[in-house]
């Protein structure tokens, strides 16, 4: 099958190609390279670390040579796992017209704490009580008001990374002191948080655009339940609050592929924790029978089939014909159906 | 008598020590840590100012604010020839709290119990066999910066993925101390070429007890009991001039915790009634004519 994309065009709705931004290949991108080769989608595999944008010309450039990204590719995925990456390159192809999933204000909105928070609260959304301040003295006093134990968490980064749970003062002291030698501006924006006495487990609700396709339990004896710190994934039964809550949370973060963190509090109550704009799910993949992948592809090719029309119009009556880029038509040439290297597993 | 104080600031304690050796009949040169370049094999480490060479002193005083400034300053002066209090043993010694703990361990003075481990995996099995609370410490650092007080295991971990992530030297050799749960004050004695000059209780409702964290200076009177750890300790790291600093266990015994090389005073004149600053001062003129001998 030797699709191209050429001037005039002449490309067909449905055979639209996507770029898939990762540069580390784990069980997921796998899976959902799998999804889109059974679905004969023509993508190409764009390593973040190989890569670099002129961003006045919108071209970027590969090892494999140049890609008008804005042209070759219907859609970009992201799967980057640097976020500070990821909202960069997003916000320049969302900038050049570029769609992408997610797109640039959720990973923005979902990759810091702060701004989640102020989105869902802002959307009438339970979550847990939370105060942020910017100063060691403030946060102090804060924590000392919301009294103990309490969780301080870094506003920028993932898989519970340096999340503390403080059970008295002592502990906030020696905390907040580590933390403002830390460095960096992320450490000196103190991030507090109830401590909701969640039993042994949360809730993570997988959301694909406006469908929920499964929740899991992650269940550990430990206080921080991500899988990536040994938390177990087990099947949840999925009710209609947790599904409410879950496209409430994905549509206030801006919406897209979202795993929402549901926390159970000793009332019982359901409270959203966290919204995670490129979600693992390896754990999920044996724990429930959903075809994640599949699901997550065909939100793509559905995103991107939407956006061809416009592609279409813009292909028509765009003014890049002309050899502008390293004497290459770059939209003229022949693509590979994988890039050298990123050749998606058959099967 | 040619005496050179290397500092990086004149804080009150400088300003006090300049007196002293005014007082003396000797005029001490500041030499400024920020603007000398001391050199290997040995040229003119004092290069900077032209009346300055090493051959102008007799005795330099360290002072200097950092650690590894006084730490390389006072080596490099040795090697140029000059003599230097402290030595750059006994700064070596204190400036890193394991080499201050192996130097009292081997002397037989009494100490909190310490265990040293490579990897917060390592070091959190050891806190909870050791029980909390616990402190860990960074190996180098004044004014208790950094110091926590581990009580739970949730702290323990929090803070070792802190200080993991925060890396270094420093950070990343996990120094745990056993916890004494000392009666809202330690004491800091000081020593002097040999001799417990003065000592003082440093109290505070916080476990940290430097009077930098806001802890109160007063006086506490050297009994033969403390004169002889401090001086115990003072031993084991080589003499010279330091400030140790002694906790009271819940038993009654005493036991050192820290040495410290360069010591801030200026709390500890008015409730002591002694003049550390003149102490220090005979001791750096001593030390100089002791050479020349």
């Amino acid at each position: 099958m030797d699709r191209r994309l050429c001037a005039g065009g002449c490309h067909e709705v449905g055979t639209i190609k996507l770029g898939i931004l990762c540069s580390r290949i784990r069980p997921e991108e796998k899976a959902i390279f799998r999804a889109l080769t059974a679905r004969g989608v023509d993508f190409d595999r764009l390593d973040e670390e190989n890569l670099f944008l002129y961003l006045h010309d919108k071209v970027a450039v590969t090892s494999e040579g140049d890609r008008h990204l804005r042209l070759d590719y219907g859609l970009i995925w992201s799967r980057l796992l640097r976020h500070t990456c990821a909202l960069y390159l997003l916000s320049i192809l969302n900038g050049w017209g570029v769609p992408t999933v997610n797109n640039y204000r959720t990973v923005l909105t979902c990759g810091d704490k702060v701004l989640t928070s102020q989105a869902l609260i802002g959307h009438g959304l339970p979550t847990p009580r939370t105060a942020v301040a910017f100063g060691a003295e403030a946060a102090l006093e804060a924590m000392e008001e919301m009294g103990y134990p309490i969780v301080l968490k870094p506003a920028v980064g993932s898989w519970g990374r340096l999340l503390s749970k403080v059970n008295d003062r002592e502990t906030a002291e020696a905390l907040l002191a580590h933390k403002m030698i830390l460095g960096g501006p992320g450490h000196r924006v103190f991030y507090i948080q109830e401590y909701v006495r969640k039993p042994g487990r949360d809730i993570r609700v997988m959301v694909v655009g406006d469908e929920v396709i499964y929740a899991i339990y992650r269940r550990s004896s430990h206080w921080i339940t991500n899988t990536a710190r040994g938390a177990e994934a087990l099947p949840c039964p999925l009710t209609p609050e947790m599904a409410d809550l879950a496209l409430r949370a994905a549509r206030a973060v801006g919406g897209g592929i979202l795993a929402v963190d549901l926390l159970e509090d000793a009332d019982g109550r359901l409270l959203v924790s966290e919204v995670n704009h490129t979600p693992e799910f390896h754990g999920a993949m044996q724990a429930v029978e959903v075809d994640i992948a599949g699901k997550m592809a065909d939100y793509v090719i559905s995103v991107s089939q939407e956006a061809s029309t416009e592609f279409d119009a813009r292909c028509e009556s765009a003014q890049w014909r002309g050899n502008r880029y390293r004497g290459r038509a770059c939209a003229c040439l022949p693509l590979p159906l994988s890039a050298p290297g990123g050749r998606p597993p058959s099967g | 008598m040619r005496v050179g104080i290397l500092c990086s600031r004149v804080r009150v304690e400088e300003k006090l020590l300049f007196q002293a050796f005014q007082a003396r009949g000797v005029e001490a040169v500041r030499i400024e840590d920020e603007a000398i370049v001391l050199g290997l094999p040995d040229s003119s480490p004092l290069c900077r100012r032209e009346a300055d060479s090493p051959g102008l002193y007799d005795v330099v005083l360290i002072r200097s604010l950092s650690h590894s400034r006084a730490l390389y300053a006072s080596q490099l002066l040795s090697v140029a020839g000059l003599l230097t209090v402290n030595a750059p043993e006994v700064i070596a010694l204190c400036g890193d709290k394991l080499q201050t703990s192996l130097a009292l361990a081997r002397h037989g003075v009494p100490t909190p119990a310490v265990r040293v481990a490579f990897s917060p995996e390592a070091a959190l099995a050891a806190i909870e066999e050791m029980g909390y609370p616990v402190v860990l410490k960074p190996l180098n650092g004044s004014w208790g910066r950094l110091q926590a007080k581990i009580n739970d295991r949730d702290a323990a971990e929090a803070i070792l993925e802190h200080k993991q992530t925060l890396g270094g030297y420093t950070h990343s050799i996990f120094y745990i101390q056993e916890y004494i749960p000392k009666p809202g004050r330690d004491l800091r004695s000081f020593v002097v070429g040999g001799e417990t000059i003065a000592a003082i209780y440093r109290t505070s409702p916080h476990w940290i007890t430097n009077t930098a964290r806001g802890a109160q200076a007063s006086y506490c009177p050297v009994t033969p009991e403390i004169d002889a750890i401090s001086r115990a300790a003072a031993e084991a790291v080589g003499g010279g001039v330091v400030a140790v600093d002694i906790l009271e266990a819940p038993d009654g015994r005493l036991l050192v915790s820290e040495v410290n090389h360069t010591p801030e005073f200026r709390n500890s004149i008015a409730p002591t009634g002694v003049d550390i600053p003149g102490w220090i001062a005979d001791y750096v003129l001593e030390v100089a004519m002791k050479s020349e001998r």
